[in-house]
C-alpha cells in the first residue's frame, strides 16, 4: 500500500504546474504530487482524496486563492496550506498569515532559493497531523487555561471540518459556548470532544450573558471521568462485546457470509452478523416462512423444517429453531448438503 | 365391524401425499405435472401459486432467488424459476429420506 502523502497545487497557468510537479518531486519523502487548474477542481479533488499540504496560486479566475484557503481551513483544518504568488504586496502577505495559511512564497523567492523552499514544504509534510491549531500552532486547550489563569478575557472562535462553535472567556472565566446547535456547558463540553481544527481570539464581549457556572478544572474533570467511564466497560458490556466477536469469528470459520436472527414476535427487533440488510432479510424471512406455513398446511406435510434459495451471488438457508429463525447467507460454492450441516453446527453454538 | 363403526363413525379421509413435478406458468397456471390425476387439481394450483409467491417476495426483499426448497416433516418442495414461472419438484420424504439432507442441485438440473 502506498503511504505516500499527497501534495496538491492550484494554479491557472499550466506551464507553472508542470515545473511545479518536476520540481517537487525533488523532495526526499517523495510525496504524490496532483495538479488542479482551478479552485473548484481543487476542492473537488481535496473531497476525494486526503492531502497533507495545498500549494495555492493566489490570481486566478472565478475563485482567487484566498477564497479556496477560506473553504479549505473550514472542510479540511488538518491540511497545511502554503501561498505562492507573483504578487508581493506586503497587505496580501498579512492577510494569508490571518487566515491561518502556513507559509507564504512569492514565486521570485521560490526561484531563488529552491532548496529552501524544497525545505520548508519537507517540514510541513512530516508536521503532526492532529490537534488544534491557530497562527501560532497552540493548543485549543491550552489557551483555554492560559485566558483563564491570566484572568483575561476572549472569545474564541474555533472550527472543526464543517463544525463551528464559539467559547466566551470572561475575566478569567468560562462563560459560554455555542456549538452544533448546543448553548452553554454542554456546548462546551462538545467542544472538549474535538479532535482536531482551528482557532482565532477575537476581541472579548463584556456584556455577554453567563450560562456557565462551573469552574474550568470541573468541567474538565468531569470530561475526563466521563471519558474514562466509557473507555471501561462495565463486565456485562465486555461479555456483549466478546460474545459478538465469537459469533463473528465462528460465523467466518464455517465460511458463511452473514447471519440473521428473526424473532418469532414481529415487534422483537431481528439481529444481523456480516450484514447491514437485517431488516430486510428479516423481513422476507418473515413472510417466507408464512407462504411456506400455508403450503404445509394445504398439504398436511408436517412442520417447516428449513427453506432455503440460493441465486448466481449466494445461498440462504431458513432454519426455525427454539422460537426464532435463522437466515444463514452462503457464498454460491458451498455445497448444499454441506451448508446445511454448517449452518446447524453454527445455530449450536450461537447462544452458548 | 358393525360394533366398531357404531363406536368410531365413519372412516376418516386419508389423502395421500403428492409426488412428481408441476411445470407453471409466470400467471400460476400449472401447464403439465407427473403428479398422480388422482391428486385434486384445484391443490396442485393453489400450492403453484404459493411458490411462485415465494418467488416474488424474495424479488420484492431484492435476494431475486431462482431455486428455492422447501423441507417440511413429510414433504419436500424443490423448484426452479423459469421465465415468471417455475418447476416444481414435490417429493414425500420418508423416515430415512427426511434424514438424509437433499441436495437441491442434484434434483433440479443446473441451467449451464
Amino acid at each position: 500500500m502506498d503511504t505516500r502523502h499527497q501534495i496538491l497545487v492550484v494554479d491557472d497557468d499550466a506551464d507553472w504546474l508542470d515545473m511545479c510537479r518536476d520540481f517537487l518531486g525533488q523532495l526526499p519523502s517523495k510525496p504524490e504530487i496532483r495538479t488542479a487548474a482551478s479552485g473548484t477542481r481543487a476542492l473537488a479533488l481535496m473531497d476525494s482524496q486526503p492531502f497533507r499540504v495545498l500549494l495555492c496560486d493566489l490570481k486566478m479566475p472565478r475563485m482567487d486563492g484566498f477564497q479556496v484557503i477560506s473553504i479549505v481551513r473550514r472542510r479540511f483544518p488538518h491540511l497545511r496550506t502554503v501561498i505562492i504568488t507573483a504578487l508581493g504586496d506586503p497587505g496580501l502577505r498579512s492577510h494569508a498569515y490571518a487566515l491561518g495559511v502556513e507559509l507564504f512564497w512569492l514565486k521570485a523567492d521560490m526561484e531563488r532559493n529552491p532548496q529552501m523552499f524544497l525545505d520548508c514544504i519537507e517540514s510541513l509534510l512530516g508536521s503532526e497531523e492532529e490537534g488544534f491549531r491557530d497562527l501560532q500552532n497552540k493548543n485549543l486547550l491550552d489557551v483555554i487555561q492560559m485566558e483563564c489563569v491570566l484572568r483575561n478575557s476572549s472569545v474564541l472562535r474555533v472550527n472543526s471540518g464543517p463544525r463551528a462553535a464559539q467559547v466566551w472567556i470572561n475575566d478569567g472565566q468560562v462563560i459560554d459556548a455555542r456549538a452544533d446547535g448546543a448553548d452553554g456547558e454542554a456546548a462546551f463540553r462538545k467542544i472538549l470532544k474535538w479532535k482536531s481544527g482551528t482557532f482565532e481570539t477575537l476581541p472579548a464581549e463584556s456584556n455577554h450573558v453567563q450560562t456557565i457556572t462551573k469552574s474550568l478544572e470541573a468541567m474538565l474533570l468531569e470530561e475526563t471521568l466521563a471519558v474514562e467511564r466509557s473507555s471501561n466497560p462495565t463486565p456485562a458490556e465486555e461479555a456483549a462485546e466478546a460474545q459478538f466477536v465469537r459469533r463473528l469469528t465462528a460465523l467466518s470459520y464455517e465460511g458463511a457470509e452473514f447471519l440473521v436472527t428473526v424473532p418469532a414476535k414481529k415487534e422483537d427487533n431481528a439481529k444481523g452478523w456480516g450484514t447491514r440488510d437485517v431488516e430486510r432479510i428479516a423481513a422476507w424471512a418473515r413472510r417466507a416462512q408464512r407462504t411456506a406455513q400455508r403450503i404445509g398446511e394445504k398439504f398436511s406435510a408436517g412442520p417447516l423444517i428449513q427453506a432455503g434459495g440460493s441465486n448466481l451471488e449466494h445461498q440462504l438457508l431458513l432454519l426455525p429453531n427454539n422460537g426464532k429463525t435463522f437466515v444463514i447467507g452462503w457464498p454460491p460454492e458451498v455445497e448444499p448438503g454441506r451448508m446445511v450441516e454448517r449452518s446447524k453446527k453454527l445455530i449450536e453454538t450461537w447462544d452458548s | 365391524m358393525g360394533f366398531l363403526s357404531k363406536l368410531f363413525g365413519s372412516r376418516p379421509v386419508i389423502q395421500q401425499l403428492p409426488s412428481g413435478s408441476i411445470t407453471v406458468s409466470r400467471n400460476g397456471d400449472v401447464l403439465t405435472t407427473t403428479v398422480s390425476s388422482t391428486y385434486p387439481r384445484a391443490l396442485l394450483r393453489e400450492i403453484a401459486r404459493e411458490v411462485l409467491r415465494q418467488f416474488y417476495e424474495a424479488r420484492q426483499a431484492q435476494l431475486a432467488l431462482e431455486e428455492l426448497s422447501l423441507h417440511f416433516g413429510s414433504l419436500r418442495i424443490t423448484a426452479r424459476q423459469i421465465q415468471g414461472g417455475a418447476v416444481i419438484f414435490i417429493s414425500p420424504q420418508s423416515a430415512q429420506t427426511s434424514a438424509a439432507t437433499a441436495n437441491i442441485k442434484t434434483l433440479i438440473p443446473s441451467k449451464n
